[in-house]
């Protein structure tokens, strides 16, 4: 006979379900359930907050001068104040970062996760890249000023955009390192042993297996360090970001004027959010409004490659 | 599988690729940038183009700020950089020879005198405006309206840590002399911290009347909210019904109608002055300070740009963004003096500072 006979003569899966949990009402399951849903709308609701208070502070800014705000330079008056030459120290930070930070990065996780021997001495230093990670980030300023200011001054320009975006790429370079690492390390070994079972050489299985299948994942882990970049003023002031007026305002592509004195949108907020006239808070709401829409860009584009990439796999 | 190849060859490559265009660039902007000097001296308007560094007081900054943007409204081609890190920073900079013009909110001291000196660098002192330091409370603050130095310093100078309603400075008000009889309310205190100008002037101005006598140190009290921020400052002051606290007077008057700013009397039983553009002037305010550039004499010479650029801000269209800015302008004969001093080129310092 079937256990289903008895079922069948009017008792439902309801009631089962109530007799195995002692037909008690399930109270800490319910409780489980609406802590975690609290939790999801705390950050929601912070967020909508803050984005709110952004974009309503800086509506006026965008509503009436968006054109000469961006185009604008920093002046003394806040009606004249604009965030050009903050945009082009931002927009060169994220090429270094790009540039140097996610070669040597995803360079190195692959080295580490592919090539090197696992002794101790690569347990050190990936834990050594692990705490690097944690070091704050006026750490990396002052190694910024040390080294690429001051030593390396003849290559960078000194206090230039250079510097700054050398400093900035170093910083993020161990975040790259250990997720770029984590996602390598998410490959199922078969494809590898797949890959050496058909003659493959280890370059061969991990351009053609390994890289393709943690991709997403890498691009995942960059971006995000790449938003960080964008976002940070602490190593910047260290590296000689200019808080006050820039004179020079060269445009967006200039390359000739990189050795030149800088600053980056980080850097304005902070100097503006200082300041005492009031029409200030409108220009930091604005200007905060527009680094989170550059970061948003960018991991938009981070989600859209990693779809393809993920598709692909599929 | 193929396409799969291509692109992860892709994936590696574009980081490469910008890798070396970055590199051939910096190498680009490097030999540019010890060349943009020349070209821009000799294709610009003659010896107006090339770079000034300015660093220093981050009071002062907006001045230099406004006579920059002047300056630079008036077709000149110089670039000028403003920075405002704070005068001692702003010194230390100086003093390595970094910057072309220092910015500061009090005269030089002898320690960054000898560093300069170490340094071979000499510098002509230019006084160029008068700053005003307002006592603040909220507006609806109204047990007293005039405070005199003893009562500042029982208030906020070293002997007072702890104390956390007015009446708890009684004592030592009364022990150095003065009549003011203290609220008993709460005293919730907001001012810059120790890294900033304002700090430094009101410990010299106000504190240091008093504190050797007491065997103390010329310090305020450590435990009050502070920061650098004047906004900050300015939210604690109306936080609080009963507060206390200073700010520079361009920041008071930018903000005037939300905090109430005390007359002030430099002794216990003097006159009280209210802070005005006018009695900051004068002199008749006791808690005011002057602000100085100090510009680097022999870049005066060798940067071509610089010189240009102080005969500017020395002049009457250069000089009134001091008022625009908020600060007081010197007295006439004051600013002929520093002019005179700037023609002269007079180097050292001569207003006195420990």
């Amino acid at each position: 006979m079937s256990i289903s006979a008895p079922l069948s003569s009017g008792i439902s899966a309801e009631a089962v379900r109530r007799r195995l949990h002692g037909q008690r009402f399930d109270l800490p399951g319910i409780v489980v359930h609406v802590a975690l849903l609290l939790s999801l709308l705390f950050s929601l609701v912070v967020l909508g907050v803050l984005v709110y208070d952004l974009v309503s502070g800086g509506w006026d800014v965008f509503a009436s001068r968006f054109a000469s705000f961006l185009s604008g330079t920093m002046r003394f008056a806040a009606s004249e104040s604009g965030i050009a030459q903050a945009l082009r120290g931002t927009l060169w930070i994220g090429v270094f970062v790009v540039a140097l930070a996610f070669p040597f990065g995803i360079g190195a996780a692959v080295y580490l996760e592919e090539y090197a021997p696992d002794n101790r001495l690569t347990r050190v230093i990936d834990i050594n890249i692990r705490n690097l990670a944690g070091v704050p980030s006026i750490v990396y300023g002052i190694l910024g000023f040390a080294v690429f200011v001051k030593t390396l001054s003849g290559l960078t320009g000194g206090r230039s955009v250079i510097a700054g975006g050398i400093t900035l790429a170093i910083l993020v370079l161990p975040v790259v390192i250990i997720t770029a690492a984590e996602a390598i390390r998410a490959v199922p070994d078969d494809l590898r042993q797949g890959g050496y079972g058909l003659g493959a050489t280890r370059w061969e299985v991990t351009r053609t297996q390994v890289l393709p299948y943690a991709a997403p994942g890498i691009l995942t882990g960059t971006v995000l360090s790449l938003a960080r970049a964008l976002g940070e003023a602490a190593p910047l002031i260290l590296v000689g970001a200019v808080v006050g007026r820039l004179g020079s305002n060269p445009g967006l592509f200039d390359i000739g004027s990189l050795d030149q004195r800088f600053t980056a949108l980080p850097i304005v907020i902070t100097y503006w959010a200082g300041l005492p006239q009031p029409d200030f808070r409108a220009l930091t709401a604005a200007a905060i409004v527009v680094v989170l829409a550059i970061v948003l860009a960018a991991n938009a584009a981070a989600i859209l490659m990693r779809n393809r990439y993920e598709s692909k796999r599929g | 599988m193929r396409s799969a190849q291509r692109r992860s060859a892709r994936l590696l490559a574009l980081p490469l690729a910008l890798l070396l265009l970055t590199a051939a660039c910096g190498n680009d902007s490097d030999s540019a940038g010890t060349g943009t000097e020349e070209p821009g001296a000799t294709g610009g308007g003659g010896a107006t183009s090339g770079t000034i560094n300015i660093s220093g007081s981050s009071t002062v900054l907006p001045v230099s700020q406004l006579v920059a943007e002047a300056y630079a409204d008036a077709g000149n081609q110089a670039n000028v950089n403003v920075d405002g890190p704070g005068t001692g920073d702003g010194f230390q900079l100086f003093c390595e020879g970094e910057t072309d013009i220092s910015d500061a909110s009090r005269p030089i001291k002898a320690e960054e005198i000898a560093t300069c000196e170490q340094n071979g660098i000499e510098f002509v002192e230019l006084r160029i405006a008068i700053d005003g330091l307002s006592i603040i409370s909220n507006t609806s603050f109204d047990a007293l309206e005039c405070l005199n130095f003893a009562d500042m310093y029982a208030l906020s100078g070293p002997e007072s840590q702890g104390f956390d309603n007015w009446t708890d400075a009684q004592a030592i008000a009364g022990e150095l002399g003065s009549q003011t009889q203290f609220p008993d309310l709460p005293l919730d205190i907001s001012a810059p911290g120790e890294e900033s100008g304002t700090y430094d002037s009101y410990v010299e101005l106000v504190i240091e009347t008093y504190n050797e006598d007491r065997g103390q140190e010329a310090q305020t009290r450590p435990d009050y909210q502070s920061s650098g921020d004047d906004n900050i400052i300015l939210q604690g002051i109306q936080g609080s019904p009963s507060s206390y606290g200073w700010v520079g007077y361009a920041y008071f008057v930018e903000n005037e109608g939300q905090v109430k700013a005390f007359q002030v009397a430099s002794e216990p039983g003097g006159e009280c002055v209210a802070p005005t553009p006018e009695t900051i002037a004068s002199g008749d305010y006791p808690i005011s300070r002057p602000l100085f550039i100090y510009v680097n004499a022999e870049k005066a010479e060798s940067n071509a740009a610089l010189a240009p650029f102080v005969d500017f801000y020395l002049s009457e269209e250069g000089i009134s963004a001091v008022a625009q800015a908020g600060y007081v302008d010197i007295p006439e004969a004051d600013l002929e003096e520093t002019r005179s001093t700037w023609d002269s080129r007079t180097t050292g310092a001569n207003f006195a500072s420990e």
